[in-house]
């Protein structure tokens, strides 16, 4: 039923997809992987195109980690098959995967100094030693390392760390570029400098990119396209802006941004056209309206709905103030803009909410 | 080859496990049954050697030596690992060093050295007599007492690393949050930090006794007539009658009581945390110290994080107070206690005399050179030499392969498998020589030097194994997965990124495995069938006939070499260590 209604959200987007689609770099059929008794990834199906970025989202322990590693080739699906432009690699081993692999803790190799961790795989690869350093002082500039070539691994900020892990993926010109975290051991400002890097880089080379996160505003910066997992599957794949706008289950509404569910019936929401019965009614924070009850009516109040509530708090975020507004048995978030001459409202005031009744999306319960 | 090998695990530790097979696991499976006269079973050997007073004498004097020594270690061991671990860490250092070196020093050196202090023309006697208290000399050797010295002596060091690896672990401000509670400093330490230790002291003692069980040498050299372990029991009866059925009883008796020892300490203490878990981590402790301890300690700042943290326990350390004068006479003592013996035998073997003195009326290089001159010890030397190099390449290649398979395996699988691989050091000495002895006899190597080699490298394999495994075990495995995804294949992978990166442990394996040939006696003189004489084998045949006073030159010689021996460490480890900080923690 839940899986039904899913499905069929899903498959209309994946039509719209599918059509605006390049080629198929990456496939993945039917994919299971277990340890033991634990599922890490169940049936997971999912193809991406030549030079997509797709950023892999979910929870801790979603199986992100292990969608990845059976790409890479470090662990073998237990069920299924995985594809690499066209051809299955079940029997390929992770060396013949030509693959650049950037390791959440990066990985480089301690007793390498930066430069002989970048020429590493180049003289896997069998290429000159004169061509080899060519590459690397290529490379090098492109990631503004120059200076740091004969330094150790140890003596590099995590930053610079995390260049060269993507520098020495990047430096074979692999198809495919696999990223686990890159950017979870970096605090807030270098990690959005480091997004706005691996984006250039991205553009720039046109590789092939399926970037683990469970930073939901990383994936939303970065990708084409998000897969949102959960528990070994894929709960629902789209682009950021359709996953954020319409977001297919309850899970994924929830787990990227925030949302307001309308289930009680005190709401009444009607539907058209009408919805499933297991669908549920959700609205963002920041398509609610928030005035005092005297307010005069908006001049577009014909397609909006209203209700009354009592604000329960007020929490003060900067850019944005953010309520929680009792209305019957519910707890509505309302996001509202900061601007001069506002009305704010304290603990206790009675309001107004209302909001377009095309904001409201229905998600798989 | 390697790269089908490489897929499965388990198949690089066949080498070792093969070698451990042959020369020691047959034999043992063939002495048990000879031991209950298969195949007709029965268990007459037992009731022989239980129905003779004198074994169980024997039997029981063996445990209670082992017993008594082992207390003395945890009461002289314990608040000198206390004080070691709550010192500043140069003093820290340097005290370890302390203690290493005794550690390392050749145990028949060291042996000797009690020798020539308590002998009734030793040190003691000699200052007494000189000073005119006493007239004639005083019984100190060949008696209980001198046994309990000189074992008490050689144990320590193997008490005191691991204690203080346990201790140096313990976060500092576990008790520093208990005095904040209003513990006193003494309930704070008897609440907090004891509980905390005890791990360090049960592998400390579970070693200590285990090793005392197996003890042969030391009494032999040391104890009256009276004070024979089993050990040196079951010496003797290979020599005179090499009943190999009774021989066999002998020898499972005393692997019994090494057995159920373990498994009581090991039981008493078990608290109630997940059982496998508690029993694995109490299997490694009791085999990855002193050189878990070693290796921890030369690893520790390996880790970015962990110096960091230790930094800043130091700093919290949480001992305000500086030593006071006791403590500070105490290791004072302990430190004489462990280094003098040394001492004296390096300025006695300078004496110019026909024989030692302390001290020395002239000082002349007369046994230094007898030595060198003397083909029967300087061949006796480049002998061990030789052997002790063979042993370790193979036990360093045969180990690592090991050590790497079992880094790969499953953890169950891992824990039984360096169970068996370790028997060789877990087991009584004289147990694995003279299963060895049998083994080597079945191959027909009896008195030569693979037969030699092979014995000792079953034992060498095992430090080497241990080793080893610590250093693959702080190792990132993703570094090869990223190798990997590099286009380095298995073997490029294993040259290029593993070895490097594990080479530290592998030079320390290695040492550890010279060392443990270089200084093998008991195994030695079952297999070496008199024609192979070995250094340790000539000293040993010297120190019972106190004939040459050449084995003190020797003796300061082999002192000296652990100097060498932390040269190398030192090289290999200190060194290397920037390059093995972690990358993912900075
Ligand atoms: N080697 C393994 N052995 C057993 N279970 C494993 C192993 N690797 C992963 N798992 C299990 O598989 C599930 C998925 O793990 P995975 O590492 O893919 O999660 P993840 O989405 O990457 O999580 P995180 O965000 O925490 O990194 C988890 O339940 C995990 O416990
Ligand atoms: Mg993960």
């Amino acid at each position: 039923m839940n899986v039904h209604v899913r499905n069929r959200i899903q498959s209309r987007e994946d039509q719209v997809l599918e059509s605006s689609l390049v080629p198929t770099q990456i496939e993945f059929r039917n994919v299971s992987k277990s340890y033991g008794a634990v599922a890490a990834v169940r049936d997971l199906s999912l193809s991406v195109g030549r030079g997509e970025f797709l950023t892999v989202l979910g929870p801790s322990g979603s199986g992100k980690t292990t969608t990845l590693m059976l790409l890479a080739g470090f662990e073998a699906p237990t069920k299924g098959e995985i594809l690499i432009a066209g051809k299955s690699v079940g029997s390929v081993p992770s060396y013949q995967r030509d693959q650049g692999v950037v390791f959440q803790s990066y990985a480089l190799f301690p007793h390498l100094s930066v430069r002989r961790n970048l020429e590493f795989p180049l003289e896997m690869r069998g290429i000159k030693a004169g061509e080899r350093l060519a590459r690397v002082d290529r490379i090098l500039q492109r990631v503004h390392l120059g200076e740091l070539s004969d330094r150790m691994p140890v003596q590099l900020s995590g930053g610079q760390q995390q260049r060269v892990a993507l520098a020495r993926a990047l430096i074979a010109d692999p198809p495919v570029l696999l990223l686990d975290e890159p950017l979870s051991a970096l605090d807030r400002n270098l990690r959005e400098e480091m997004q706005g890097e691996i984006k250039n880089l991205h553009q720039e080379f046109g590789i092939t990119t399926i970037c683990v996160t469970h930073d939901q505003e990383e994936a939303l910066t970065l990708s084409d396209r998000i897969v949102v997992m959960r528990a070994g599957r894929i709960e629902q794949t789209n682009t950021p802006e359709a996953l954020y706008d319409r977001p297919a289950t309850r899970f994924v509404a929830s787990f990227l941004g925030e949302a307001n569910f309308l289930e009680s019936p005190f709401f009444e929401i009607e539907s058209d056209p009408p919805q499933p019965v297991d669908t549920v009614p959700m609205i963002r924070p920041e398509r609610l309206g928030i005035t005092t009850l005297t307010a005069p009516r908006k001049p577009d109040a014909d397609r909006r709905h209203a209700v009354t509530g009592t604000v329960d708090d007020m929490i003060y975020a900067g850019p944005v103030r953010k309520y929680n507004v009792r209305v019957g048995n519910c707890v509505l978030v309302v996001r509202e803009h900061v601007t001069s001459g506002q009305h704010t409202f304290q603990r206790g005031d009675e309001v107004r909410l209302d909001w377009l009744r095309s904001d409201v999306r229905f998600v798989a319960g | 080859m390697l790269q089908k090998l490489g897929r499965i695990p388990i198949g690089l530790t066949l080498p070792a496990l093969a070698i451990l097979l042959v020369v020691m696991g047959i034999p043992m499976v063939r002495l048990f049954l000879a031991s209950i006269n298969a195949p007709a079973f029965s268990l007459s050997n037992y009731q022989a050697f239980f129905s003779q007073p004198a074994n169980v004498r024997v039997l029981f004097q063996t445990i209670e030596v082992s017993a008594v020594a082992t207390a003395l270690c945890v009461i002289i061991g314990y608040p000198t690992a206390y004080l070691i671990s709550a010192a500043p860490k140069r003093l820290q250092l340097t005290l370890i060093v302390l203690v290493l070196i005794p550690y390392l020093t050749s145990f028949l050196a060291r042996t000797y050295a009690w020798v020539v202090i308590l002998g009734d023309h030793g040190l003691i006697n000699t200052l007494l007599l000189n000073g005119g208290v006493i007239s004639s000399p005083l019984p100190l050797i060949y008696n209980r007492m001198a046994v309990y010295i000189s074992m008490v002596h050689i144990m320590l060091p193997v008490m005191i690393l691991p204690l203080v690896s346990v201790m140096m672990g313990i976060d500092k401000s576990l008790v520093a949050a208990a005095r904040s509670m209003g513990a006193r400093p003494s309930a704070a330490f008897w609440r907090v930090f004891f509980p905390l230790s005890m791990p360090g002291v049960r592998s400390g003692s579970l070693l200590v006794f285990v090793i005392c069980l197996g003890f042969y040498i030391t009494p032999a050299a040391l104890g009256g007539l009276r004070d024979a372990m089993l050990s040196t029991f079951i010496a003797s009866q290979v020599q005179t009658s090499f009943n190999v059925a009774r021989l066999a009883a002998s020898a499972f008796i005393l692997l019994a009581v090494a057995g159920v020892v373990l498994s009581m300490i090991g039981l008493d203490l078990s608290d109630t945390q997940g059982r496998t878990a508690q029993r694995t981590q109490r299997a490694r402790q009791r085999r990855l110290p002193p050189f878990g301890a070693l290796r921890r300690y030369f690893g520790e700042g390996a880790d970015h994080y962990r110096a960091k943290r230790w930094m800043a326990n130091l700093y919290q350390a949480g001992r305000e107070d500086p030593w006071s004068i006791l403590e500070i006479l105490y290791i004072i003592l302990v430190m004489t206690y462990l280094l003098l013996p040394g001492v004296v035998v390096i300025i006695m073997s300078f004496s110019a005399g026909t024989y030692l003195e302390m001290p020395p009326s002239a000082i002349s290089l007369r046994w230094y050179r007898s030595f060198f001159q003397d083909p029967s010890w300087n061949g006796a030397a480049w002998t061990s030499i030789q052997i002790g190099a063979m042993v370790t390449i193979l036990s360093t290649i045969v180990g690592t392969l090991a050590a790497y398979g079992l880094s790969r395996t499953s953890s169950q699988l891992r824990g039984s498998l360096t169970m068996v691989l370790l028997a060789p050091i877990t087991f009584p000495s004289i147990v694995v020589a003279i299963a060895a002895y049998l083994g080597l006899v079945n191959l027909g190597l009896i008195g030569t030097r693979t037969g030699i080699v092979l014995s000792h490298s079953i034992g060498a394999i095992c430090y080497v194994v241990v080793i080893v495994s610590a250093t693959l075990a702080t190792f990132d495995r993703r570094l090869e997965q990223a190798a990997k995804s590099m286009r380095a294949g298995p073997l490029q992978t294993f040259m290029r990124v593993t070895l490097p990166l594990i080479r530290p442990g592998i030079i320390g394996g290695a040492v550890f495995a010279f060392i443990h040939s270089f200084d093998e006696v008991v195994i030695s003189s079952m297999v070496s069938g008199f024609s192979i004489r070995t250094l340790p084998l000539k000293m040993w045949e010297n120190m019972r006939n106190e004939i040459d006073p050449t084995i003190a030159a020797v003796a300061s010689l082999l002192m000296l070499l652990p100097i060498l021996w932390l040269g190398a460490l030192y090289i290999f480890w200190w060194r290397s260590r920037p390059q093995l900080q972690s990358v993912a923690t900075v």
